[in-house]
């Protein structure tokens, strides 16, 4: 945060964060109960989301940049996993 | 079976992922980086070619060679490459480790070097942890790659 920055913003960002925070936890709900392990793998793919969010939020409040760095390597990974998982569960193999 | 949109969404996410992995190995025993996540983040892809072309298609399709697809993975020629990178990068790291001893310095004793009036860049900083990153990033992609290519075959 610089001196330019509107005192509202890290109000925003700081509500921004709890309310991501709870989000993860309705989803690790939704990974436990799951019925089906489709249910499980989007729930799990919702959090790798949030947790990118969180990561982004947490850079603009501490005006670091690395967090940057591992929100982006953390969304390449969830891809990855996601587009895995996917081909896992419509073909039963991932590299064919 | 893969899809249109898998093999559309390779071609432009690959090149990406290779340059933020090239980023980050250079980014190293400076900033959060080095030899080990850009090394995974290069074999994640590698992943996605597998994933969206199939097994056959870097020795088939990139390097134009003839593929016997009941052969055993393991003989192939490009994970025999994998397997020579592994070794290579492991001799690199250790060898990097090992040279400031002939300067009588301690073992692995890193130092780094300030080039000036470099072109684009104006000022460069060349440490000598670079050889042991990069010997990391061989062993990684090598590793990797190998359990990649054998265990995705099974």
């Amino acid at each position: 945060m610089t001196e330019s920055d509107p005192a509202v913003l890290e109000t925003a960002i700081r509500a921004a964060l709890v309310l991501v925070s709870g989000l993860c936890v309705l989803c690790g709900y939704r990974v436990i109960r799951g019925p089906t392990n489709p249910d499980r793998v989007v729930a799990l793919d919702a959090i790798a989301t949030n947790v990118v969010a969180i990561a982004v939020l947490f850079a603009l409040l501490t005006g670091r940049g690395l967090f940057i760095t591992v929100s982006l390597v953390l969304a390449i990974i969830g891809f990855i996993a996601t587009v895995a998982v996917a081909k896992f569960v419509t073909d039963g193999e991932v590299i064919e | 079976m893969t899809t249109v949109i898998m093999r559309t969404t390779a071609r432009v996410i690959v090149p990406i992922i290779l340059v933020v992995a090239i980023s980050l190995f250079f980014d190293g025993h400076n900033l959060p980086g080095g030899g080990f996540i850009g090394g995974v983040l290069t074999t994640t892809a590698f992943a996605i070619v597998y994933m969206g072309f199939g097994l056959d298609f870097l020795e088939r399709g990139i390097l134009g060679r003839d593929v016997d697809p009941g052969k055993e993975p393991s003989r192939d020629r490009v994970v025999l490459a994998y397997r020579r990178l592994f070794a290579y990068g492991f001799a690199l790291a250790v060898l990097s480790g090992l040279a400031p001893l002939l300067f009588g310095k301690p073992f692995l004793t890193q130092t780094f070097e300030m080039l000036e009036g470099v072109p684009i860049y104006d000022h460069l900083e060349v440490a000598s942890a670079l050889a042991f990153d990069f010997g990391v990033y061989c062993v990684v992609v090598g590793g990797l790659l190998t359990i990649l290519s054998v265990v995705g075959a099974e």
